[in-house]
């Protein structure tokens, strides 16, 4: 098995208007991808469709080997998504449990029957999820309730449910949307470590992460890939193109000084990852 | 042409500050028809001697019957008009025995609360279930369910109480019927709300992880629901406390057939008594309600 995601001819239409719809694309098991756009662009609903909330209107997916299709029992679904985990934008997170129950909840696909309906997990399975709030640097908010903590630290208590879930690909939606810049950088460099050796599938606002989430980087415009370049080729220019448009990218050169503002890390004195 | 009736659009109307200035003045125009036809029809009279008998009941509200207890004579002569001794009553004793009666009176009150708020809580959780607009229940049975919650909720507990000691007779048990009729549709609102306040993105991240439907329930949406139907079943209750001390009236039992005897005798010491053991016994329950519920925020 080679493909960990394969998409062929997909489309989705909401509403009438199509918010997807990508002819081909496949990433490898153990790459490393990014998706970027504007707002709109269709993102968000590729990660859905990988995790298999949104159901295509057309065209095949297959995610670590399973064809997503009407035909698919959930059991299967849920085993599918037991393998591919999901980090969204922070508010990913039941807010009455404690930071511990919450990367706990990262072990239901070990852990079944009654013990996961009390919530009375095994004790290594606590070790682990101790462990993981030690990895992210949470250990000691492991008791409070989530919705005392701040945006970084809950995103922090979704990577260490992550880590408890063990998947082999990691579709993250934005993981470092509402976070200041330290804080992206801190989340960057956990959620890295935490993903070692899995595929990862980002959705990334913040240019400057780049370098440090991706190898591969894929551009979305209205739903439609409008390059896909390894991480090293993508530069300022095609960025902008893709954020404003080719029209406004080519008229704009007076605006230079500000695009590069808003792009950091493609400035040579950048510190890149 | 717009097809939304346009009498449900009451905002435009009420919109910026003219249209608040009316609100106020339509207000003031209801009140003063209020004051104005009742002075009309004379009904708002004092009475011939208000503030004479203003002093007296507040002087025999002064003198609480509790304290007779410890206080009342005990040689209480009853003599008829020539002078012949007709009785001799020992006011500390027969206090004493009123008081059990009264401590009696104040349990059932406490078991009408409680049962009859338990009966409508259990009562309003299916209903709830069905009229939460996030669970789409098919829409004849919501609205079915909401029809009943809106009729229990709009006839008073004692209108209950009086209908249901007429089918089950006199004593507690009409007055447990009652509460948790009426309560049903203030119980079914809020656990209804509670159930409509659900995150969905909790559940998704349950989901997320590959969890079936049942541990969705027990992780995503047990916790987050539970504290909330723990919290407003405490509140009803501490209602409910208050509302069955008044039960007794017509004669569902406790401690408003205290209150109906005592105002029926002019006894207002005794009453005196019963008020203070209601507003200890409510105010009491009220703290620790309170802080249950501030716990489990």
């Amino acid at each position: 098995m080679s493909a960990c995601i394969d998409l062929y001819d997909v489309r989705c239409t909401l509403a009438g208007r199509t918010v997807l719809d990508i002819e081909r694309l496949v990433v490898g098991e153990g790459e490393r991808i990014a998706i970027v756009g504007h707002n709109g662009a269709g993102k968000s609903t590729l990660l859905r469709v990988l995790s298999g909330f949104t159901r295509p209107t057309a065209g095949q997916v297959s995610v670590l080997g399973l064809r997503l299709d009407a035909s698919l029992p959930p059991a299967r679904l849920r085993a599918l998504r037991r393998e591919a985990g999901q980090v969204l934008q922070g508010l990913h997170l039941v807010p009455r449990l404690s930071a511990l129950e919450n990367v706990l909840i990262g072990s239901l696909g070990r852990v079944t029957g009654w013990r996961s309906w009390v919530r009375r997990y095994p004790a290594h399975e606590y070790e682990r999820a101790r462990a993981a709030l030690g990895t992210v640097g949470m250990l000691d908010q492991a008791s409070m309730r989530t919705d005392g903590l701040s945006g970084g630290e809950r995103q922090k208590v979704a990577i260490a449910r992550l880590l408890v879930q063990g998947p082999r690909l990691i579709l993250a939606d934005e993981p470092t949307a509402a976070l200041d810049p330290s804080a992206a950088q801190e989340i960057c460099r956990v959620l890295c470590t935490a993903t070692a050796g899995a595929t990862l599938v980002s959705v990334v606002h913040n240019t400057a992460l780049l370098p440090r989430l991706a190898d591969r980087v894929i551009g979305l415009r209205q739903g439609q890939v409008v390059f896909d370049l390894a991480q090293s080729q993508v530069d300022a220019a095609q960025l902008a193109a893709l954020y404003l448009g080719p029209s406004i990218a080519a008229h704009d050169r007076a605006d230079a000084h500000l695009k590069r503002r808003q792009l950091p890390c493609l400035q040579p004195d950048a510190p890149a990852g | 042409m717009s097809l939304a009736p346009p009498s449900l659009s009451v905002r435009p109307l009420l919109r910026g500050r003219a249209g608040f200035l009316a609100l106020v003045l339509v207000y003031a125009l209801l009140v003063a028809a209020c004051l104005g036809t009742l002075a009309r029809e004379g009904e708002l009279s004092l009475g011939r001697s208000p503030i004479a008998n203003l002093m007296k009941t507040a002087g025999e509200f002064a003198r609480p019957s509790v304290l007779d207890v410890w206080f009342g004579n005990p040689n209480l002569e009853y003599r008829s008009d020539d002078g012949t001794l007709l009785r001799v009553e020992n006011r500390q004793a027969v206090e004493r025995a009123w008081l059990e009666g009264l401590g009696r009176a104040t349990w059932t009150t406490i078991r009408i609360a409680t049962l009859g708020s338990l009966l409508g809580a259990l009562l309003a959780l299916p209903l709830a279930v069905l009229t939460a607009r996030n669970l789409a229940a098919p829409r004849p049975l919501a609205w079915g369910a909401k029809a009943v919650l809106d009729t229990s909720r709009s006839i008073h507990t004692l209108v209950f109480g009086l209908v249901l000691v007429g089918i089950v007779g006199l004593g507690p048990t009409a007055g447990i019927l009652a509460i948790g009729l009426h309560s049903t549709g203030t119980y079914g609102k809020l656990f209804a709300e509670a159930i409509e306040s659900l995150d969905m993105a909790a559940i998704e991240a349950v989901r997320s992880v590959g969890a079936g439907p049942a541990q969705v329930f027990f992780n995503a949406v047990w916790p987050t629901v539970l504290p909330q139907f723990v919290s407003s079943h405490l509140y009803i209750w501490e209602f409910n406390i208050r509302d069955s001390t008044i039960l007794g009236l017509i004669g569902a039992g406790g401690l408003g057939l205290l209150i109906t005897e005592a105002t029926a005798l002019f006894q207002w010491g005794r009453l005196a008594t019963v008020l203070i053991v209601i507003v200890v016994m409510v105010s009491g329950f009220d703290a620790i309600s309170r802080r249950i519920r501030q716990a489990l925020a």
